[in-house]
Protein backbone atom coordinates (compact mmCIF):
# COMPACT_ATOMS: atom_id res chain seq x y z
CA UNK A 1 0.00 0.00 0.00
CA UNK A 2 1.36 3.27 -0.99
CA UNK A 3 1.42 6.03 1.66
CA UNK A 4 -1.29 7.63 0.24
CA UNK A 5 -3.59 4.51 0.50
CA UNK A 6 -2.67 4.04 4.33
CA UNK A 7 -3.52 7.45 5.24
CA UNK A 8 -6.64 7.25 3.45
CA UNK A 9 -7.52 3.83 4.45
CA UNK A 10 -7.32 5.31 8.25
CA UNK A 11 -8.95 8.58 7.67
CA UNK A 12 -12.01 6.53 5.76
CA UNK A 13 -12.25 4.22 8.23
CA UNK A 14 -12.27 7.00 10.98
CA UNK A 15 -15.20 8.97 8.88
CA UNK A 16 -17.52 5.71 7.86
CA UNK A 17 -17.51 4.71 11.79
CA UNK A 18 -18.85 8.33 12.94
CA UNK A 19 -20.83 9.15 10.02
CA UNK A 20 -22.57 5.55 10.69
CA UNK A 21 -23.29 6.51 14.12
CA UNK A 22 -23.21 10.72 14.22
CA UNK A 23 -22.56 10.10 18.28
CA UNK A 24 -20.23 12.87 18.25
CA UNK A 25 -20.87 14.85 15.12
CA UNK A 26 -24.64 15.35 16.97
CA UNK A 27 -23.02 16.26 20.01
CA UNK A 28 -20.97 18.56 18.74
CA UNK A 29 -23.21 20.41 16.39
CA UNK A 30 -25.88 20.92 19.11
CA UNK A 31 -23.46 22.06 21.14
CA UNK A 32 -22.46 24.77 18.72
CA UNK A 33 -25.80 26.06 18.45
CA UNK A 34 -26.50 26.39 21.75
CA UNK A 35 -23.47 28.40 22.29
CA UNK A 36 -24.48 30.60 19.28
CA UNK A 37 -27.62 31.24 20.87
CA UNK A 38 -26.00 31.43 23.98
CA UNK A 39 -23.58 34.40 22.56
CA UNK A 40 -27.23 36.07 21.52
CA UNK A 41 -27.67 37.22 24.92
CA UNK A 42 -23.94 38.48 25.06
CA UNK A 43 -24.29 40.57 22.75
CA UNK A 44 -26.79 42.64 21.51
CA UNK A 45 -27.60 41.33 18.27
CA UNK A 46 -28.65 43.84 16.09
CA UNK A 47 -25.34 46.63 17.29
CA UNK A 48 -22.36 47.23 15.21
CA UNK A 49 -20.52 45.01 17.74
CA UNK A 50 -21.74 42.13 16.73
CA UNK A 51 -19.93 42.45 13.16
CA UNK A 52 -16.38 43.26 15.36
CA UNK A 53 -17.49 40.18 17.47
CA UNK A 54 -18.18 37.77 14.57
CA UNK A 55 -15.02 35.75 14.28
CA UNK A 56 -13.96 35.62 17.49
CA UNK A 57 -17.58 34.21 18.06
CA UNK A 58 -17.36 31.68 15.44
CA UNK A 59 -14.18 30.48 16.28
CA UNK A 60 -14.67 30.18 19.98
CA UNK A 61 -18.05 28.14 19.20
CA UNK A 62 -15.66 25.96 16.71
CA UNK A 63 -12.62 25.51 19.32
CA UNK A 64 -15.42 24.15 22.17
CA UNK A 65 -17.31 21.96 19.81
CA UNK A 66 -14.17 21.37 17.88
CA UNK A 67 -12.65 19.69 21.48
CA UNK A 68 -15.77 17.36 21.43
CA UNK A 69 -15.08 15.57 18.57
CA UNK A 70 -11.16 15.48 18.66
CA UNK A 71 -11.75 13.52 22.42
CA UNK A 72 -13.05 10.80 20.49
CA UNK A 73 -10.03 10.60 18.12
CA UNK A 74 -8.43 8.04 19.75
CA UNK A 75 -10.22 7.08 22.40
CA UNK A 76 -12.59 5.56 19.89
CA UNK A 77 -9.83 3.19 19.53
CA UNK A 78 -9.54 2.18 23.15
CA UNK A 79 -12.38 -0.62 23.35
CA UNK A 80 -11.34 -4.17 22.40
CA UNK A 81 -7.91 -2.92 22.28
CA UNK A 82 -8.06 -1.36 18.62
CA UNK A 83 -5.61 0.74 19.58
CA UNK A 84 -2.53 -2.03 19.97
CA UNK A 85 -4.01 -3.29 16.62
CA UNK A 86 -3.55 0.08 14.77
CA UNK A 87 -0.24 0.31 16.21
CA UNK A 88 1.27 -3.13 15.34
CA UNK A 89 0.37 -2.81 11.66
CA UNK A 90 2.93 -1.90 9.56
CA UNK A 91 1.82 1.47 8.53
CA UNK A 92 4.13 4.20 9.85
CA UNK A 93 3.16 6.37 12.58
CA UNK A 94 2.66 9.04 10.60
CA UNK A 95 0.32 7.70 7.92
CA UNK A 96 -1.57 6.42 10.69
CA UNK A 97 -1.80 10.43 12.61
CA UNK A 98 -2.49 12.06 9.29
CA UNK A 99 -5.41 9.41 8.51
CA UNK A 100 -6.82 10.41 11.70
CA UNK A 101 -5.94 14.32 12.26
CA UNK A 102 -7.96 14.35 8.13
CA UNK A 103 -10.89 12.68 9.26
CA UNK A 104 -11.28 15.21 12.32
CA UNK A 105 -10.63 17.85 10.02
CA UNK A 106 -13.65 16.61 7.91
CA UNK A 107 -15.67 16.52 10.86
CA UNK A 108 -14.87 20.02 12.05
CA UNK A 109 -15.08 21.03 8.63
CA UNK A 110 -18.69 19.52 8.64
CA UNK A 111 -20.07 21.55 11.79
CA UNK A 112 -18.55 24.46 10.56
CA UNK A 113 -20.36 24.78 7.04
CA UNK A 114 -23.38 23.95 9.32
CA UNK A 115 -22.48 26.85 11.89
CA UNK A 116 -21.92 29.13 9.15
CA UNK A 117 -24.87 29.54 8.17
CA UNK A 118 -26.95 29.55 10.86
CA UNK A 119 -24.73 32.36 12.17
CA UNK A 120 -25.40 34.48 9.48
CA UNK A 121 -29.49 33.38 9.93
CA UNK A 122 -29.70 33.79 13.47
CA UNK A 123 -27.60 36.90 13.36
CA UNK A 124 -28.91 38.51 10.48
CA UNK A 125 -25.90 38.79 8.96
CA UNK A 126 -24.60 38.35 5.45
CA UNK A 127 -21.22 36.28 5.28
CA UNK A 128 -20.18 35.15 1.90
CA UNK A 129 -19.29 38.02 0.49
CA UNK A 130 -15.50 36.86 0.76
CA UNK A 131 -15.95 33.04 0.99
CA UNK A 132 -13.33 31.90 -0.93
CA UNK A 133 -10.86 32.94 0.95
CA UNK A 134 -13.07 32.60 3.97
CA UNK A 135 -13.05 28.89 3.20
CA UNK A 136 -9.74 28.71 2.66
CA UNK A 137 -8.82 30.40 6.23
CA UNK A 138 -11.14 28.19 7.41
CA UNK A 139 -9.65 25.39 6.55
CA UNK A 140 -5.85 26.65 7.38
CA UNK A 141 -7.31 27.43 11.48
CA UNK A 142 -9.16 24.18 11.33
CA UNK A 143 -6.48 22.06 10.09
CA UNK A 144 -4.58 23.60 13.07
CA UNK A 145 -6.96 22.19 15.40
CA UNK A 146 -7.19 18.78 13.91
CA UNK A 147 -3.16 18.82 14.30
CA UNK A 148 -2.97 19.78 17.12
CA UNK A 149 -6.09 17.89 18.53
CA UNK A 150 -4.83 14.51 17.13
CA UNK A 151 -1.24 14.79 17.90
CA UNK A 152 -2.35 15.58 22.33
CA UNK A 153 -5.47 12.82 21.48
CA UNK A 154 -2.42 10.62 21.28
CA UNK A 155 -0.14 11.79 24.39
CA UNK A 156 -3.64 11.47 26.55
CA UNK A 157 -5.25 8.28 25.21
CA UNK A 158 -4.57 6.29 27.97
CA UNK A 159 -5.28 9.00 30.69
CA UNK A 160 -8.35 8.63 33.03
CA UNK A 161 -9.04 12.47 32.92
CA UNK A 162 -8.53 12.86 29.29
CA UNK A 163 -11.90 14.54 28.57
CA UNK A 164 -10.56 17.42 30.92
CA UNK A 165 -6.78 17.19 29.79
CA UNK A 166 -7.01 17.63 26.01
CA UNK A 167 -8.89 21.16 26.15
CA UNK A 168 -6.22 22.41 28.44
CA UNK A 169 -3.11 21.23 26.58
CA UNK A 170 -5.07 21.96 23.32
CA UNK A 171 -6.05 25.78 24.00
CA UNK A 172 -3.42 27.75 24.85
CA UNK A 173 -1.21 26.33 21.97
CA UNK A 174 -4.27 26.71 19.86
CA UNK A 175 -4.37 30.32 20.74
CA UNK A 176 -2.12 32.11 17.83
CA UNK A 177 -3.67 29.78 15.15
CA UNK A 178 -7.47 31.30 16.89
CA UNK A 179 -6.16 34.51 16.94
CA UNK A 180 -5.23 34.81 13.79
CA UNK A 181 -8.28 32.57 12.36
CA UNK A 182 -10.53 35.13 14.74
CA UNK A 183 -9.01 38.35 13.04
CA UNK A 184 -9.23 37.34 9.42
CA UNK A 185 -12.75 36.20 9.71
CA UNK A 186 -13.78 38.94 11.16
CA UNK A 187 -12.68 40.61 8.19
CA UNK A 188 -13.75 38.71 5.71
CA UNK A 189 -17.23 37.79 6.89
CA UNK A 190 -18.23 41.71 7.26
CA UNK A 191 -17.35 41.95 3.11
CA UNK A 192 -13.66 43.62 2.96
CA UNK A 193 -10.68 41.79 1.41
CA UNK A 194 -7.15 40.82 3.10
CA UNK A 195 -5.14 43.73 3.55
CA UNK A 196 -1.62 44.64 3.80
CA UNK A 197 -2.12 44.97 7.06
CA UNK A 198 -3.70 41.92 8.11
CA UNK A 199 -1.69 39.37 5.73
CA UNK A 200 0.56 39.24 8.53
CA UNK A 201 -2.16 36.97 10.34
CA UNK A 202 -2.53 34.90 7.38
CA UNK A 203 1.42 34.43 7.46
CA UNK A 204 0.78 33.17 11.03
CA UNK A 205 -1.41 30.88 10.26
CA UNK A 206 0.29 29.56 7.60
CA UNK A 207 3.69 29.03 9.58
CA UNK A 208 1.63 27.82 12.08
CA UNK A 209 0.40 25.03 10.34
CA UNK A 210 3.87 23.85 8.84
CA UNK A 211 5.75 24.20 11.97
CA UNK A 212 2.98 21.89 13.92
CA UNK A 213 2.66 19.74 11.55
CA UNK A 214 6.09 18.75 11.11
CA UNK A 215 7.05 18.56 14.62
CA UNK A 216 3.47 15.93 15.41
CA UNK A 217 4.41 14.04 12.20
CA UNK A 218 8.00 13.70 13.73
CA UNK A 219 7.07 12.72 17.38
CA UNK A 220 4.22 11.07 16.73
CA UNK A 221 5.48 7.44 16.49
CA UNK A 222 7.36 8.28 19.55
CA UNK A 223 4.22 8.76 21.65
CA UNK A 224 2.20 6.22 19.89
CA UNK A 225 5.00 2.80 19.54
CA UNK A 226 7.88 4.29 22.61
CA UNK B 1 30.33 16.69 47.83
CA UNK B 2 27.60 17.66 45.54
CA UNK B 3 25.34 18.49 48.17
CA UNK B 4 27.84 20.88 49.53
CA UNK B 5 28.44 22.04 45.97
CA UNK B 6 24.58 22.71 46.13
CA UNK B 7 24.77 24.58 49.23
CA UNK B 8 27.38 26.72 48.57
CA UNK B 9 26.09 27.81 45.54
CA UNK B 10 22.72 28.75 47.24
CA UNK B 11 24.66 30.64 50.25
CA UNK B 12 26.70 32.77 47.29
CA UNK B 13 23.11 33.44 45.51
CA UNK B 14 21.76 34.52 49.09
CA UNK B 15 24.67 36.71 49.38
CA UNK B 16 24.19 37.90 45.82
CA UNK B 17 21.05 38.94 46.31
CA UNK B 18 21.80 40.66 49.48
CA UNK B 19 24.26 43.01 47.54
CA UNK B 20 21.74 43.18 44.98
CA UNK B 21 18.84 44.41 46.84
CA UNK B 22 21.21 46.95 48.75
CA UNK B 23 22.48 48.54 45.04
CA UNK B 24 18.47 48.25 43.93
CA UNK B 25 17.17 50.15 47.08
CA UNK B 26 20.22 52.68 47.96
CA UNK B 27 22.37 53.74 45.66
CA UNK B 28 20.59 53.65 42.17
CA UNK B 29 19.37 56.75 40.77
CA UNK B 30 16.05 57.31 40.68
CA UNK B 31 13.51 57.10 37.77
CA UNK B 32 12.27 60.56 36.22
CA UNK B 33 8.60 59.43 36.06
CA UNK B 34 8.07 56.41 38.21
CA UNK B 35 9.40 57.16 41.30
CA UNK B 36 10.50 54.21 43.37
CA UNK B 37 8.07 51.70 41.80
CA UNK B 38 10.55 51.59 39.06
CA UNK B 39 12.71 49.29 41.29
CA UNK B 40 10.32 46.65 40.48
CA UNK B 41 11.81 45.90 37.01
CA UNK B 42 14.75 44.20 38.72
CA UNK B 43 12.56 41.89 39.96
CA UNK B 44 10.08 41.36 37.21
CA UNK B 45 12.40 41.01 33.88
CA UNK B 46 15.55 38.47 35.04
CA UNK B 47 12.70 36.05 36.89
CA UNK B 48 11.42 35.96 33.06
CA UNK B 49 14.75 35.29 31.36
CA UNK B 50 15.49 32.59 33.39
CA UNK B 51 12.18 30.73 33.38
CA UNK B 52 12.80 31.22 29.44
CA UNK B 53 16.02 29.70 29.66
CA UNK B 54 14.86 26.78 32.16
CA UNK B 55 12.16 25.79 29.70
CA UNK B 56 14.53 25.24 27.09
CA UNK B 57 16.67 23.56 28.91
CA UNK B 58 13.48 21.36 29.40
CA UNK B 59 12.66 21.40 26.06
CA UNK B 60 16.73 20.26 24.93
CA UNK B 61 16.59 17.66 28.20
CA UNK B 62 13.41 16.44 26.78
CA UNK B 63 14.86 16.01 22.23
CA UNK B 64 17.85 14.06 24.53
CA UNK B 65 15.65 11.94 26.96
CA UNK B 66 13.49 10.55 23.98
CA UNK B 67 17.10 10.04 21.79
CA UNK B 68 18.69 8.18 24.68
CA UNK B 69 15.91 7.56 27.28
CA UNK B 70 18.15 8.37 30.01
CA UNK B 71 16.06 8.71 33.03
CA UNK B 72 18.62 11.57 34.17
CA UNK B 73 16.89 14.09 31.26
CA UNK B 74 13.43 13.27 32.41
CA UNK B 75 14.31 14.38 35.88
CA UNK B 76 15.91 16.95 34.79
CA UNK B 77 13.30 18.09 32.33
CA UNK B 78 10.14 18.25 35.23
CA UNK B 79 12.80 19.79 37.89
CA UNK B 80 13.30 22.48 34.89
CA UNK B 81 9.96 23.01 34.28
CA UNK B 82 8.56 23.38 37.86
CA UNK B 83 11.55 25.82 38.51
CA UNK B 84 10.60 27.84 35.81
CA UNK B 85 6.74 27.97 36.44
CA UNK B 86 7.47 29.49 39.42
CA UNK B 87 9.47 32.30 38.07
CA UNK B 88 6.93 32.87 35.41
CA UNK B 89 4.57 33.28 38.43
CA UNK B 90 7.02 35.71 39.60
CA UNK B 91 6.98 37.77 36.25
CA UNK B 92 3.28 37.74 36.28
CA UNK B 93 2.58 38.73 39.89
CA UNK B 94 5.16 41.67 39.43
CA UNK B 95 4.10 43.06 36.44
CA UNK B 96 0.20 42.97 37.55
CA UNK B 97 1.28 44.66 40.68
CA UNK B 98 3.81 47.19 38.59
CA UNK B 99 0.71 47.79 35.90
CA UNK B 100 -1.49 48.17 38.92
CA UNK B 101 0.50 50.97 39.95
CA UNK B 102 1.56 52.47 36.80
CA UNK B 103 -1.85 52.22 34.23
CA UNK B 104 -3.89 51.87 36.71
CA UNK B 105 -5.44 48.24 36.16
CA UNK B 106 -4.49 44.85 37.23
CA UNK B 107 -4.67 43.29 34.07
CA UNK B 108 -4.30 44.40 30.25
CA UNK B 109 -4.27 42.40 27.49
CA UNK B 110 -1.52 43.17 25.65
CA UNK B 111 0.88 41.07 23.72
CA UNK B 112 3.84 40.21 25.99
CA UNK B 113 1.17 39.81 29.21
CA UNK B 114 -1.19 37.76 27.78
CA UNK B 115 2.02 35.35 25.61
CA UNK B 116 3.54 35.34 29.18
CA UNK B 117 0.21 34.00 30.65
CA UNK B 118 -0.66 31.55 28.03
CA UNK B 119 2.88 30.68 28.64
CA UNK B 120 2.26 30.00 32.53
CA UNK B 121 -1.03 27.73 31.00
CA UNK B 122 1.05 25.53 28.83
CA UNK B 123 3.77 24.29 31.46
CA UNK B 124 0.91 24.19 33.80
CA UNK B 125 -0.87 21.55 31.45
CA UNK B 126 2.97 20.13 31.16
CA UNK B 127 3.03 19.18 34.81
CA UNK B 128 -0.68 18.25 34.84
CA UNK B 129 0.11 15.78 32.18
CA UNK B 130 2.95 14.36 34.36
CA UNK B 131 0.56 13.93 37.41
CA UNK B 132 -2.18 12.10 34.92
CA UNK B 133 -0.05 9.42 33.62
CA UNK B 134 1.16 6.93 36.29
CA UNK B 135 3.66 4.58 33.81
CA UNK B 136 6.90 6.43 34.82
CA UNK B 137 8.32 5.41 30.86
CA UNK B 138 4.93 6.47 29.51
CA UNK B 139 4.79 9.43 31.48
CA UNK B 140 8.75 10.49 30.63
CA UNK B 141 8.05 9.66 27.07
CA UNK B 142 4.62 11.87 26.88
CA UNK B 143 5.54 15.08 28.90
CA UNK B 144 9.27 14.88 26.68
CA UNK B 145 7.06 15.35 23.60
CA UNK B 146 4.62 17.88 25.07
CA UNK B 147 7.35 19.81 26.26
CA UNK B 148 9.43 20.32 23.13
CA UNK B 149 5.86 21.39 21.78
CA UNK B 150 5.32 23.48 24.45
CA UNK B 151 8.31 25.74 23.68
CA UNK B 152 7.74 25.63 20.14
CA UNK B 153 4.27 27.21 21.02
CA UNK B 154 5.48 29.22 23.80
CA UNK B 155 8.13 31.10 21.06
CA UNK B 156 5.42 31.13 17.98
CA UNK B 157 2.73 32.59 20.83
CA UNK B 158 5.81 35.58 21.90
CA UNK B 159 6.07 36.18 18.26
CA UNK B 160 2.59 36.29 17.00
CA UNK B 161 1.95 38.24 20.09
CA UNK B 162 4.38 40.69 19.22
CA UNK B 163 2.69 41.92 16.13
CA UNK B 164 -0.50 43.14 18.20
CA UNK B 165 -0.59 46.58 19.13
CA UNK B 166 1.36 46.56 22.95
CA UNK B 167 0.56 48.21 25.88
CA UNK B 168 3.71 47.13 27.37
CA UNK B 169 6.95 48.95 27.38
CA UNK B 170 9.40 48.41 24.49
CA UNK B 171 12.79 46.77 24.16
CA UNK B 172 15.13 48.84 26.84
CA UNK B 173 18.28 47.04 26.68
CA UNK B 174 21.09 48.53 24.90
CA UNK B 175 21.55 45.18 23.29
CA UNK B 176 18.63 45.11 21.78
CA UNK B 177 17.80 48.67 20.86
CA UNK B 178 21.39 49.76 19.96
CA UNK B 179 21.31 52.77 21.99
CA UNK B 180 21.31 54.20 25.33
CA UNK B 181 17.92 54.38 26.40
CA UNK B 182 18.61 53.11 29.85
CA UNK B 183 20.74 54.44 32.61
CA UNK B 184 24.20 52.30 32.14
CA UNK B 185 24.03 51.84 36.32
CA UNK B 186 20.08 50.28 35.76
CA UNK B 187 21.35 48.09 32.63
CA UNK B 188 24.40 46.94 35.11
CA UNK B 189 22.02 46.18 37.80
CA UNK B 190 19.43 44.14 35.80
CA UNK B 191 22.30 41.62 34.70
CA UNK B 192 23.59 41.24 37.96
CA UNK B 193 19.52 40.25 39.21
CA UNK B 194 19.68 38.08 36.17
CA UNK B 195 23.14 36.26 37.16
CA UNK B 196 21.47 35.99 40.48
CA UNK B 197 18.13 34.47 39.54
CA UNK B 198 19.98 32.14 37.12
CA UNK B 199 22.27 30.93 40.23
CA UNK B 200 19.38 30.51 42.32
CA UNK B 201 17.59 28.46 39.77
CA UNK B 202 20.39 26.54 39.78
CA UNK B 203 19.68 25.74 43.17
CA UNK B 204 16.14 25.09 43.03
CA UNK B 205 16.48 22.38 40.06
CA UNK B 206 19.50 20.76 41.39
CA UNK B 207 17.39 20.51 44.80
CA UNK B 208 14.56 19.53 42.60
CA UNK B 209 16.13 17.02 41.01
CA UNK B 210 17.16 15.70 44.21
CA UNK B 211 13.72 15.36 45.46
CA UNK B 212 12.70 13.80 41.84
CA UNK B 213 15.42 10.83 42.57
CA UNK B 214 14.04 10.42 46.43
CA UNK B 215 10.64 9.80 44.73
CA UNK B 216 11.86 7.53 42.11
CA UNK B 217 13.60 5.66 45.53
CA UNK B 218 10.83 5.50 47.59
CA UNK B 219 8.58 4.12 44.68
CA UNK B 220 10.90 1.17 44.02
CA UNK B 221 11.49 0.39 47.36
CA UNK B 222 7.93 0.31 48.11
CA UNK B 223 7.93 -2.59 45.68
CA UNK B 224 10.48 -4.38 47.58
CA UNK B 225 9.19 -3.74 50.88
CA UNK B 226 5.12 -4.60 49.96
CA UNK B 227 6.66 -7.70 47.58
CA UNK B 228 8.80 -8.95 50.78
CA UNK B 229 7.10 -7.86 53.96
CA UNK C 1 15.33 57.37 47.67
CA UNK C 2 12.73 58.75 45.27
CA UNK C 3 9.43 57.94 48.40
CA UNK C 4 6.66 58.35 45.25
CA UNK C 5 5.00 55.06 44.84
CA UNK C 6 7.29 53.79 47.36
CA UNK C 7 4.16 51.43 48.84
CA UNK C 8 3.69 49.76 45.25
CA UNK C 9 7.57 48.57 45.06
CA UNK C 10 7.33 47.29 48.43
CA UNK C 11 3.84 45.04 47.60
CA UNK C 12 6.31 44.10 44.46
CA UNK C 13 9.40 42.83 45.66
CA UNK C 14 7.36 41.47 48.70
CA UNK C 15 5.07 39.49 46.05
CA UNK C 16 8.35 38.41 44.72
CA UNK C 17 10.29 37.00 47.30
CA UNK C 18 7.00 35.48 48.88
CA UNK C 19 6.54 33.47 45.84
CA UNK C 20 10.29 32.25 45.63
CA UNK C 21 9.90 31.32 49.91
CA UNK C 22 6.76 29.92 49.28
CA UNK C 23 8.58 27.47 46.34
CA UNK C 24 10.91 26.72 48.90
CA UNK C 25 8.94 26.24 51.30
CA UNK C 26 6.94 23.41 48.89
CA UNK C 27 9.92 22.36 48.21
CA UNK C 28 11.48 21.09 51.07
CA UNK C 29 7.97 20.54 52.86
CA UNK C 30 7.82 17.34 49.97
CA UNK C 31 11.53 16.89 50.70
CA UNK C 32 10.65 16.02 54.36
CA UNK C 33 7.63 13.83 53.12
CA UNK C 34 9.58 11.53 51.19
CA UNK C 35 12.28 10.78 54.07
CA UNK C 36 10.33 9.94 56.18
CA UNK C 37 8.66 7.60 53.99
CA UNK C 38 12.04 6.12 52.88
CA UNK C 39 12.86 5.70 56.80
CA UNK C 40 9.32 3.81 57.13
CA UNK C 41 10.21 1.81 54.43
CA UNK C 42 13.65 0.87 55.22
CA UNK C 43 12.02 -0.30 58.53
CA UNK C 44 9.88 -2.00 56.79
CA UNK C 45 12.64 -3.89 54.77
CA UNK C 46 14.60 -4.55 57.91
CA UNK C 47 12.13 -5.81 60.25
CA UNK C 48 10.71 -8.28 57.90
CA UNK C 49 11.56 -11.60 57.85
CA UNK C 50 14.69 -12.52 55.80
CA UNK C 51 14.61 -14.63 52.62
Amino acid sequence: MTYFNQVFAIAGKDLRSELRTKEALNASLSFAVVILLLFSFVVDPDSEMLEQMSGGLLWMVFAFSGVLILNRGFARELPNDCLDALIASPIPGSALFFGKAIANFALIAIIEAICFPVFGILYNLTWTAQLPVLVAVSALATWAMATLGTMFGALTVNMQLRELMLPMLIYPMLIPALMSAMQLTTLLVAGQAIDSEHVIWLRVLIAFDIIFTSLAAVLVETVLVG
Amino acid sequence: MRDKLIYGAGIFAALYFVRNLYVILLQLPDEAMQGAVYRIFFFHLPPYFTAVACFLGAAIASGLYLKTKNWKYDVFAVSATEVGLALAAINLVTGMIWGRQQWGIWWTWDARLTSALITWLIYLGYLMLREGIKDPSERAKNSAVLSIFAFFAVYFTYKANEWYRTQHPGPVLTIRTGKNTIDPAMQAMLFHNLGAFLLLAVVLVAVRMNLENSQRAVESLRRRAHAIA
Amino acid sequence: MDQRNFEYMFYGLAAAWTILCLYALLLTSRGRKIQSEIDHLKRMLDSSPKK
